[in-house]
């Protein structure tokens, strides 16, 4: 049995305290024990490829200027300290803590009614800080369910003015869905993308994890996006036992929506915030087991081969693959299969974080041009769908004429949370949410919760 | 041969080694482990192919782009 030593925090106090990942076989878990709360076991890995495989180096970016120096050391200095090694490839901006949902999942703990929002003109200084500390990052306008703002084009104005080229909306759909008039001026605004809740093909899932049936609310928000050239990205929360069941047809439902919808982003279930489980966090579906579960449920349409590890964030924090989808719903895989042959080079943190961030820009946003002539939106047949046969070298314009509409990415991010927290990780985080006090916060510091849901960070 | 990557003025030059003119011909083209098809100004000797400033700055750019992984 292979033990690594890191750091963690305890979930019952979150003082830090040293941790092991500890792999027995495939399986990893990070073990650590409080003094006063005693040992906790969290999996973090379990199946192939082996955590030791999973490797993406990076040599640490230089940030400045760095908000906070280091006084107590991660996780307690954010803003960010000098021990943080990667800058902001995107950039969270909460704009209300109202919702319109009351979900079983929420990160944010949102409420129907909460405080009141901040002003635009204080929005408005946000951007500014935020351009300061992390010039040229993609924006996500999150929450709170952002779209309870009726000034929310105004927003991605003031984004845009402040000099962010891709501002992406975070949103369960709701108000997207019943306003077609409010999508237009989003998009008019400037909104490249939406990044949509989706936890299921059937309204089952919805009503467990989201309270009320979303599914033909969440087809017409997708098609209102489709209108008005706002690209999608689909979001399921994964939860093991609610909607692990559905990976396969989601995907399936997701490609028959290209080139609307431009992805599917899977997020496992983390346990800060709100969330239906009890509070040990032991029902969990790692990056690996995500990865077999993609190619068994979609009967090998996409393979857990294609997946490849971040250049931006801690290789063990994500995975993403890229493909075309062929006119009848095939795909074609755009990388070659990954193999694994020992590690390689290191590349710089910035690099990596100034590339994912021109491909999201890129593959997130709806196509420049809208498919010619009759194609319509959605295949027709999802039965279609399936992995494209190796039938031979395409000829270079008819892969251009498809790729320009017809990229589509599957990609899944593993969250941290106070049983999980890796500080390894987290100091390569590149999400990053804007503190009006403290500057960037990592995400999964932002959100962290103890088990009693007292946060670290957000107020 | 629908040739659109070759104009008249591409089959004006003169293969130095063979001393042929370039003519139209389809070529493999490969890049990231995707292999491509495509018409360009061809010497009909040896094989050596002209590709113009303005294909490597145009489609060439923006295919690596598409298949840059990040």
């Amino acid at each position: 049995m292979a033990h690594d030593p890191t750091e963690s925090v305890c979930p019952v106090c979150l003082n830090r305290i040293a941790a092991e990942r500890v792999a027995s076989g495939e399986r990893v878990c990070l073990v650590k024990t409080c003094p006063d709360h005693g040992t906790f076991r969290a999996v973090v890995w379990n199946g192939r490829p082996a955590l030791g495989e999973w490797q993406r180096p990076k040599t640490p970016a230089i940030l400045r200027p760095v908000s906070y120096e280091t006084q107590r050391g991660c996780p307690f200095d954010c803003g960010l300290c000098h021990e943080h090694r990667q800058r902001s490839c995107t950039v969270l901006i909460e704009v209300t803590r109202r919702c319109n949902l009351r979900c079983a999942v929420c990160f944010a703990g949102s409420r129907p009614q909460d405080v009141l929002d901040p002003a635009l003109s204080e929005i408005r200084n946000w951007f500014q800080t935020a351009w300061s500390l992390a010039p040229g990052s993609n924006i996500q306008l999150s929450g709170g369910e952002p779209t309870l703002r009726d000034d929310l084009p105004e927003i991605v104005a003031v984004g845009q003015a402040a000099g962010f080229g891709f501002v992406q909306l975070n949103t369960n759909g709701v108000r997207l869905a019943a306003d077609g008039g409010y999508v237009k001026a989003l998009k008019e605004a400037g909104l490249a993308s939406v990044f949509m809740q989706f936890d299921g093909t059937d309204d089952a899932v919805n009503l467990q994890l989201r309270g009320r049936p979303l599914a033909d609310l969440k087809r017409r928000a997708i098609d209102a996006c489709a209108d008005h050239g706002i690209g999608v990205v689909l979001v399921p929360t994964l939860v093991p036992g609610v909607n692990t069941d559905q990976i396969g047809s989601l995907l399936r439902m997701a490609i028959g929506l290209s080139p609307a919808v431009r992805g599917v982003h899977f997020q496992p279930i983390s346990y800060f915030g709100r969330y239906p489980q009890p509070a040990n966090g032991s029902a969990r579906i790692t990056l690996p087991e995500l990865m077999a579960a993609i190619e068994r449920q979609s009967a090998g349409t996409f393979k857990a081969t294609d997946f490849r590890p971040p250049g931006c964030e801690n290789a063990w924090c994500s995975f993403h693959a890229d493909y075309i989808v062929l006119p009848g719903g095939r795909v074609q895989a755009l990388h070659p299969a990954r193999l694994f042959s020992g590690c390689c080079a290191p590349i710089p943190a910035e690099e990596g974080a100034q590339r994912t961030m021109a491909h999201v820009s890129r593959q997130w946003a709806a196509p420049d041009r809208r498919p010619a002539g009759p194609a319509p939106l959605a295949v027709e047949d999802p039965d279609g769908v399936g992995r494209s046969p190796a039938s031979g070298p395409m000829r270079l314009e008819d892969f251009l004429d498809r790729a320009r509409t017809h990229v589509f990415t599957v990609s899944a991010m593993a969250f941290q949370d106070a049983w999980t927290l890796d500080l390894e990780r987290l100091r390569d985080c590149c999400i990053h949410v804007l503190d009006p006090i403290r500057g960037l916060v990592p995400f999964c510091a932002f959100n962290l919760t103890a088990a009693d849901g007292r946060a670290l960070y957000r107020r | 041969m629908k040739a659109e990557n070759v104009s008249p003025e591409d089959l004006q030059w003169v293969c130095r080694k063979c001393n042929r003119p370039l003519e139209a011909g389809t070529v493999s083209v490969e890049y990231m482990g995707n292999q491509f098809t495509t018409e360009l100004p061809t010497c009909p000797g040896c094989g050596f192919v002209l590709i113009s400033e303005s294909l490597a700055l145009g489609k060439m750019a923006e295919v690596e782009q598409i298949l840059e992984d990040k």
